[in-house]
């Protein structure tokens, strides 16, 4: 009996204390939805310290407001709408002027050259609501015609620090640049910073170039050419511009070489006897290893970060789709199920997406899938989108689009993984398979 | 036997000898009526009808007197008609066969009634032998911002700002001076984000759907079994919640402790406004991946002006993601409660205390799919 009473008295005392407790606590609510929205952003004019420094200060605040704004997720305030001046990089900030006109995050910075004639940056980045400050302010010593990747760098500490993902406005984009009418375009490698800025030729138009890969440093590419009337894959070294063939056998084609993430390995489609398989390639020996013997056709392959895994493209179900295997080879697992043709996967710098061409209904797309295959989302659609590449942290994707008719002309265009943002990148002409290239030291 | 009962026996042997022979059911006959009549023979009846209609008979008649012999015949005066004009009639177009009528559908012979009740199966719903082609659910147009709510764009030299005001322009025979306001809409909105591939192409359907038959009739509702079925859609979270809190009133339960006095709790409607003021000014657009996928929990103490004390908001845990990601979706949550509390949120100051402390959870599940 006196159990019963004890259990009776716990029980009671465990239905009531909570409605006690949270009689007597804080008011609780759940936020559940949301504004996905460009954050604002005031990023006025940097501080010449010195009379020198005036161009540049104005020229590395620009390329920052620029690279911010044209990632899609933030929005730059004008400098007319600026209640505040930065006068002097040490000088407090006054919040509630940048508050006024809902400036929600603020870069200031100061730019003076040294004793070496050497560009130096400081800058700093504020959260305004809050009042306070987003990290610490930091120091960058260049050359002065460096000043656009003191500026990238700049910007990508301010993308980092908001965001939390890691920047990609310091690194460079290897593509084919192309010129001439449709039936007889001159095709040459050319190499540039990701926002089209400071493009260097890397061939001349006596050959056809096609699909250059950076390798997972970015200072070798690999491409194919038809410099000998069969296509064959070089390996080119971008700071001396030199080049070498890689070995293969006579009587073969070889295309789609793309390196493995260490760098010491090309894996690559080689066509022999009328059947396309999967090779991979020790460049410092040259020794070829077959990956696939299917009788169908399996190309395009791309390995994932951790090299331990390929996924490919293969028509041995009757239709192009996507497949993963084991990276030595073996067993292979179809991953795209979908109607329409898929090509060109290639894993996402993270891990977690593949992006893809698709062929659809007459119309070409840009998509991504997860590794399983599920949640395949399309990004773009028009005549011809093909050929994705991954932005170093992999949030965007670039890619080619060519128009329609005799007057058709390829460009480099980017957008989102979530599809916001599609917009063109510039060039001077016409551009096709880009390849982006791993963040600069 | 008493005297009563002898009594009622004689007056009833009484009452039904009186209807009995008295008359009561009898029924006398309707009186006829009476006509004195006389008998003649056929031969009186003859002439008397012939001494009443015979006409009398006409001695002196005027005949016409004979045309002399040699006259000539008299000149008819009337002119000889013209012939009619006989107009032909005009041909009339033949009048389209009549359609050969459909053959009359054959009537299905009635079935033969059985005692047994047939089984009604209830109408299956893609048994249209043509499926049509579906008609897209209409796609929200694409917008740079992604909001809870859709916003129409507004005009292009409007304002833009998180709430939508009149303009209040001063008036100059007005006796009450007005504080002149520029007009206000909020930035144009859709409520997921629409990538190229997704954009609508033709707004119009191609098809719609056959309409489906009519449903079988319901069984009779047994409320016992009908609240377990699966699928069945639950009432709205805020008819539930208003519900629970009018329940929750009339129990008694929001009563303060006598450790807390307060004013009564918040309502549902004052709970919502609060969390819509919130998310109005929750920007998870630059968040990253990782942010995006980690739930924070901040504490806030609020000013009995509405406003937020900044100084006082923190991230009491957070789930789902790293540190580094919690801190990024902290502050993104930061953001949110001073900009949007800026001016003070509306709360009600008599239940101050109900609001003082507040802690807010920044699920960012849902935004993660859109």
């Amino acid at each position: 009996m006196m159990r019963f009473l004890l259990t009776l008295v716990a029980a009671m005392t465990l239905w009531v204390f909570p409605a006690t407790a949270q009689q007597g606590g804080p008011l609780r609510l759940e936020i559940t939805e949301g504004v996905i929205e460009p954050l604002p952003v005031a990023v006025p004019d940097f501080v010449a310290d010195t009379p020198a420094a005036q161009d540049y200060a104005r020229n590395i605040a620009r390329v920052i407001a620029a690279d911010l704004t044209g990632t899609g997720l933030f929005r730059e305030i004008p400098a007319e709408a600026h209640i505040s001046r930065i006068a002097s990089f040490d000088s407090p900030v006054q919040f509630a002027d940048w508050r006024a006109i809902n400036a929600q995050a603020l870069v200031t910075g100061a730019v003076s050259l040294d004793g070496a004639g050497r560009l130096v940056a400081r800058f700093r980045i504020y959260d305004v609501f809050a009042g306070q400050e987003l990290g610490r302010g930091q120091q960058l010593v260049g050359e002065r015609d460096g000043w656009r990747r003191i500026a990238h760098k700049v910007a990508d500490q301010v993308y980092s620090r908001i965001t939390g993902e890691g920047g990609y406005f310091d690194s460079r984009v290897v593509f084919v640049a192309e010129s001439g009418p449709k039936d007889q375009r001159a095709k040459r490698l050319a190499i540039m910073d990701y926002d089209g800025a400071n493009v260097q030729y890397l061939t001349d138009a006596s050959a056809i170039v096609l699909a250059p890969r950076f390798s997972p440093t970015g200072d070798r590419v690999l491409y194919t050419s038809y410099e000998t009337g069969f296509p064959r894959i070089y390996l080119l070294d971008v700071a001396s511009v030199g080049r070498r063939a890689l070995p293969t056998m006579e009587g073969t084609m070889a295309f789609a070489p793309r390196f493995s993430p260490d760098g010491r390995t090309v894996l690559y489609s080689l066509t022999q006897g009328g059947n396309t398989d999967l090779f991979t390639m020790d460049i410092a020996s040259g020794a070829s290893t077959r990956l696939t013997t299917a009788p169908s056709i399996e190309t395009a392959p791309s390995y994932s970060p951790d090299g331990r895994q390929i996924v490919f493209e293969s028509d041995r179900s009757g239709t192009p789709q996507l497949y993963i295997m084991g990276a030595s080879g073996g067993e292979a697992r179809r991953i795209s199920f979908g109607p329409g043709r898929y090509g060109t996967p290639v894993w996402s710098p993270r891990g977690d997406l593949i992006a893809f061409t698709k062929q659809s209904k007459g119309r070409f797309h840009i998509g991504v899938m997860r590794v399983d295959g599920s949640e395949e989302r399309l990004l773009t659609a028009s005549f011809l989108d093909e050929g994705p590449t991954w932005a170093p942290n992999g949030r965007v994707i670039m890619f080619t689009r060519e128009t329609q008719g005799a007057q058709g002309e390829a460009r480099l265009y980017s957008v989102d993984i979530t599809g916001r943002n599609l917009r063109q990148v510039p060039t001077q002409g016409g551009a096709s398979d880009p390849s982006w290239g791993p963040l600069q030291n | 036997m008493n005297t009563g009962q002898i009594i009622s026996g004689a007056g009833h042997l009484a009452v039904i000898g009186w209807a009995l022979f008295g008359g009561a059911f009898r029924t006398d006959p309707p009186p006829l009526e009476v006509v004195e009549a006389t008998a003649i023979s056929a031969e009186d009846y003859a002439a008397l009808l012939a001494a009443q209609g015979a006409p009398e008979a006409v001695a002196n008649v005027n005949t016409p007197e004979p045309p002399a012999p040699g006259e000539a015949a008299p000149v008819l005066g009337s002119e000889a008609d013209s012939p009619p004009i006989l107009s032909q009639p005009e041909a009339s177009t033949t009048p389209p066969p009549d359609p050969v009528p459909s053959p009359p559908e054959p009537v299905p012979s009635p079935a033969e009634v059985s005692d047994t009740a047939p089984e009604v199966s209830p109408p299956s719903e893609d048994t249209a032998v043509l499926v049509p082609q579906v008609s897209p659910r209409p796609k929200p147009r694409p917008a740079p911002r992604v909001a809870p709510e859709p916003v129409a764009p507004s005009e292009p030299d409007m304002r833009v700002d998180d709430v939508a005001r009149p303009e209040i322009a001063p008036d100059a025979g007005a006796v009450i001076e007005e504080t002149p306001q520029e007009e206000t809409a909020p930035e144009e909105a859709t409520t997921e984000i629409v990538t190229e591939a997704e954009e609508p192409r033709d707004p119009a359907p191609a098809a719609s759907l056959r309409p489906r038959a009519r449903p079988a009739r319901p069984e009779p509702a047994r409320t016992e079994t009908t609240a377990a079925q699966p699928g069945l859609q639950a009432p709205p979270a805020t008819d539930s919640a208003a519900v629970s809190d009018a329940l929750a009133a009339a129990l008694g339960q929001g009563a303060p402790t006598p450790e807390r006095p307060a004013g009564p709790p918040l309502t549902a409607g004052e709970k919502d406004a609060l969390r819509v003021a919130v998310q109005r000014c929750w920007n998870v657009g630059s968040l990253s991946s990782e942010a995006l996928a980690t739930t924070v929990v901040v504490s806030v103490r609020m000013f009995e002006t509405g406003k937020p004390d900044i100084a006082s908001i923190s991230m009491l845990n957070h789930s789902g993601g790293s540190a580094a990601a919690a801190q990024q979706a902290f502050e993104a949550a930061r953001r949110a409660i001073i900009r949007c509390g800026a001016d003070g949120f509306d709360l009600p100051p008599e239940k101050f205390e109900q609001w003082r402390d507040i802690e807010m959870t920044f699920n960012p599940e849902r935004m993660r799919i859109k």
